[in-house]
């Protein structure tokens, strides 16, 4: 049914399977060729759609009135602006004295995912998780995480080695699409004597992010993103994609 | 390449398939063009924010579906045709309404079919989107993407059949 004529659906290996008997059994045959008459027709019919003959132009004209780009608003200010407050943000994250100097899990957890809402900078850019790993091993990052399932499918975003309390945190960005993010920290589980001790997630609120966190051998994760509980809980150990 | 100039190069790249895929979705000119001028005009607000380029189409088109999807409105209401579960059989379109198909007999089919089989069967005529295009742009995954274009297709060519006038009948038969 979904085959078209003339596209790659062919490479589809459901749809492969589905042409080969076509080819075999004339009866299918026949009803194969009126079915792809039908797709022509239907794409045809649909691309003949008229489109109105100012479109174009109306678009064209209205471009110079709708890109209002206030100053601070061009690429360029936005990235020094940018750079701005990555200095700043690390700055706080790192010189500034904490009243208590909390140590707790739930500051860590706190601190993170607060981390990822007001601002980061990932040390690298990609989509490839290989390249994420690669690129943590090699800078003193933790390379022996293990992903979900579900993770494991998402494409990256990127990744960064940040400190917290003078332990080592890694950052791993998975890209949901649509400018969403899941960010994974992950840290030795010794650095945080009283994070979660079972692999049963713990599920937190944090202003805008909803985050879960677990108990991973000698790692601990958070897990953090812009859904509510069930959604996160779509990534977790456990859940199959 | 300028903003300008890029932006020129969009338009005239996707504005028309654009437009119909609006189209196909509100079901009116006025609509229509609103959703396809807004889409292109988010563009010029915020497309510099795509670090990857290659995917300015998909960037396009599920930018449009957002805009129609949060002032869905329909001006026109069709009614929605009951079907029973998928015949068992392979559904049969005769060639001679093949051949008697236009443009309006297609948009006011699609509008007949599920709400949630709309949006994907257009993309899939439209622009010859690969499934994998249509799952990002619709946000929904690889498998209900397939499984939906499936549905949505066997729910159109049902419409199509049976809207055929009676006495119509198709002047061919496929011999068994």
């Amino acid at each position: 049914m979904r085959y078209r004529p003339g596209v790659a659906d062919a490479t589809d290996a459901d749809v492969d399977a589905a042409l080969e008997q076509a080819r075999r059994d004339p009866h299918l045959g026949r009803w194969f060729d009126q079915h792809c008459a039908f797709q022509t027709a239907v794409r045809n019919r649909l691309k003949q759609l008229p489109v109105p003959v100012d479109l174009k132009e109306t678009i064209l004209a209205g471009y110079g009135r709708v890109l209002v780009i206030v100053w601070w608003q061009r690429p360029v200010y936005r990235a020094l602006a940018a750079a701005a407050a990555v200095v700043l943000v690390a700055a706080l994250i790192y010189f500034r004295p904490e009243p208590r100097e909390d140590k707790s899990f739930a500051a860590f957890r706190d601190r993170v995912v607060r981390s990822a809402q007001r601002g980061y900078a990932m040390d690298l850019t990609t989509t490839n998780l290989g390249e994420i790993r690669t690129y943590l091993a090699e800078h003193h990052g933790h390379a022996d995480y293990t992903l979900p399932p579900a993770l494991k499918k998402l494409p990256g975003d990127g990744c960064a080695v940040l400190r917290w309390q003078n332990k080592t945190v890694s950052m791993v960005c998975f890209d949901l699409g649509n400018h969403n993010d899941l960010y994974l920290f992950v840290a030795k589980r010794s650095d945080l004597p009283d994070a979660p001790s079972t692999a049963e997630p713990q599920f937190v609120r944090i202003e805008k992010l909803s985050a879960a966190s677990w108990n991973g051998g000698d790692n601990i994760y958070v897990l953090a993103g812009s859904g509510d509980e069930q959604f996160i809980r779509n990534y977790l150990p456990g859940n199959s994609p | 390449m300028t903003a300008h100039q890029e932006f020129e190069l969009l338009v005239n790249q996707y504005y028309s398939t654009l437009y119909q895929f609006a189209f196909s979705l509100a079901r009116n000119e006025d609509d229509a063009r609103d959703l396809t001028q807004q889409t292109f005009y988010a563009w010029a607000r915020k497309g510099h924010q795509l670090r990857d380029r290659s995917k300015v189409k998909t960037w396009l088109f599920t930018t449009l579906y957002h805009e129609f999807l949060e002032k869905k409105r329909r001006q026109v209401r069709f009614p929605h045709f009951e079907l029973s579960a998928v015949d068992q059989d392979l559904p049969n379109v005769a060639p001679a309404t093949i051949n008697e198909l236009d443009s309006g007999a297609v948009l006011q089919s699609l509008a007949q079919l599920d709400e949630t089989f709309q949006a994907p069967v257009a993309l899939f005529y439209l622009e010859d989107h690969s499934y994998k295009e249509i799952a990002d742009i619709l946000g929904v995954p690889l498998g209900t993407v397939k499984s939906r274009i499936s549905r949505g297709i066997a729910q159109l060519q049902q419409i199509l059949t049976h809207n055929e006038p009676p006495g119509d009948a198709p002047k061919t038969r496929t011999h068994g």
